[in-house]
């Protein structure tokens, strides 16, 4: 259950406004995060990027707070204002990110101090390993396909320890088969170090193999929060309870099984429900 | 009136060399400042630094001796606090080769500055860059072919100031004749031999540096997104 009396990884109120006159966009938000993975999901658009960038700190919210474990990194009430290079939150945009002057190695060195920001740094090449691009330490970015590039990405954002990690659709340019192998390499990563994480996906698929906690997002405006199958039901409207399952040969024998659809229900008589492979969840809790 | 023909080659080269080291690094700072900053003045500081390229250099030189003159503000000052004058010294020659160049300088190194994908900037900062490392670790290294581009051509044009050396510095032989001025001079006094030798090293310079300078600017987005084999 909860470790202690720890502080929520994340707590925020957001308001804010940008552009100007017809272009002129306002956002309102609060998001909170005990611990693990929240999901920013909704339409593009909607404003979900930008308040990872007031998250960060790249832009200034008009009025409300910003606290992560506890502490308060911008306060409108007070003034308080970290900037970015010291809130001490790690960042993975959706693409072209990579530091193109320096190999993959490099690049997850580069938030280290200088003594440390050797190829060899074995916490350097612990990560490497970790995600699975020890080969590709002295790889060039524009030498690596789009998944790798995002892999060296998340090693970089985990080097420096973050205390949240911000990711903006960061497999979105990923085809859909090298998309799973991410979200478990990235849910294993950010459960082994303990790095809570707001993602931002418009895809639901994602928000579910992610999400610890789902804010939908419509309009510039958080609408609602709750956990993943709440919120993404919508997306998944067919859902199956059971009381408990026994393995029976190839299958699953469910035990006090109920399926749950929206509108009409089934005509009588045999029943074959076929389901998509799940979106991949490794290291996620499976606590119900 | 001619002396050692090599003098101007070598001065001409300090000169440039000098210029191009005084201008670069506020040239670089404004060619950053106007990329990525919107600020009130921005369009008037833009103006400036792009005045030297439409005056008439002798304008530019008329205002340079006015200014760094015995009675203009800088150079009473300068007299003032270091007993130096500047006008009709190789001093004067590189300030004036400098103001000539800085808007080829700020006009090319601000482009390439504008390419550099803002996601770079913004997870250097993430990683704990404070706004001057940022700029020498992400921003200087991912434009630094089309910064290396404006340093060439503003030496380029540097090393080929005429007119408002000629005002600001003099053509003092031994002293501040750079080669454009030598070149005058000789041609004037039809010395065809050291006429040509000028014109023929000034050619020399500027085909390296058209032949140089497409091959750097302004290209640093190409460059980021070409692959490598």
């Amino acid at each position: 259950m909860k470790a202690g009396a720890a502080a929520q990884a994340l707590e925020a109120r957001l308001e804010l406004r940008v552009g100007r006159g017809a272009r002129a966009f306002a956002l309102e938000a609060e998001l909170s995060l005990e611990r693990g993975v929240l999901v920013l999901f909704g339409p593009s658009g909607a404003g979900k990027s930008l308040t990872l960038r007031a998250l960060a700190g790249l832009v200034r919210p008009e009025r409300g707070f910003v606290r992560v474990g506890g502490e308060s990194l911008f306060d409108a009430a007070t003034g308080a204002d970290a900037p970015p290079h010291r809130r001490g939150i790690g960042w993975v945009p959706q693409r072209d990110s990579l530091f193109p002057f320096c190999s993959a190695a490099e690049n997850v060195a580069f938030g280290l101090p200088r003594a440390r920001r050797r190829q060899r740094d074995p916490q350097v090449r612990a990560l490497l390993e970790e995600l699975g691009i020890a080969a590709l330490a002295d790889a060039r970015p524009a030498s690596l396909s789009g998944g790798e590039r995002q892999r060296v990405a998340l090693a970089r954002a985990l080097a420096t320890g973050p205390r949240l990690l911000l990711l903006d659709e960061p497999f979105a340019s990923i085809d859909r088969a090298g998309r799973g192998e991410l979200w478990r390499l990235l849910r294993a990563a950010l459960d082994r170090h303990r790095a809570p994480a707001v993602f931002v996906t418009h895809d639901a698929d994602e928000a579910l193999a992610l999400a610890d906690r789902v804010v939908r997002y419509e309009r510039g405006r958080s609408v609602e929060s709750g956990p993943p199958e709440r919120i993404l039901a919508d997306a998944y409207p067919v859902s199956l309870d059971a009381e408990g399952w026994e393995p029976d040969g190839g299958a699953l024998a469910l035990r006090g099984a109920r399926l749950v659809t929206p509108g009409a229900p089934p005509s009588p008589g045999r029943l074959h429900l076929a389901l998509r492979r799940p979106p991949p969840r490794a290291g996620g809790s499976d606590d119900a | 009136m001619s002396g050692d023909p090599l003098f101007p080659i070598a001065l001409s080269l300090r000169v440039a060399a000098l210029a191009v080291a005084l201008v670069g690094p506020p040239g670089i700072a404004l060619a950053w400042l106007q990329a990525r900053r919107r600020y009130p003045g921005r369009a008037l500081v833009d103006a400036l630094v792009l005045l030297p390229l439409v005056l008439p250099p002798t304008v530019v030189g008329y205002l340079l001796v006015v200014y760094f003159g015995r009675h203009g503000p800088i150079g009473r000052a300068l007299d003032a606090l270091f007993g130096a004058r500047v006008v009709f010294t190789p001093a004067a020659a590189v300030v004036a080769s400098a103001i000539v160049a800085l808007p080829l300088l700020v006009k090319t190194a601000q482009p390439a500055i504008e390419a550099v994908p803002s996601e770079l900037e913004e997870v250097g900062r993430s990683l704990g860059l404070g706004p001057t490392a940022l700029f020498a670790r992400v921003t200087l290294p991912a434009a630094w072919q089309g910064v290396i581009a404006a340093l060439v051509l503003a030496f380029a044009r540097a090393i080929g100031e005429f007119g408002a050396t000629l005002m600001f510095a003099g053509n003092i032989p031994g002293r501040t004749n750079t080669m454009p001025l030598e070149l005058y001079a000789a041609w004037q006094a039809g010395e065809e031999g050291r006429a040509l030798l000028y014109a023929g090293v000034l050619s020399g310079v500027s085909l390296a540096v058209v032949l140089l300078a497409p091959r750097l600017a302004p290209r640093a987005q190409a460059f980021l997104e070409r692959p490598r084999s």
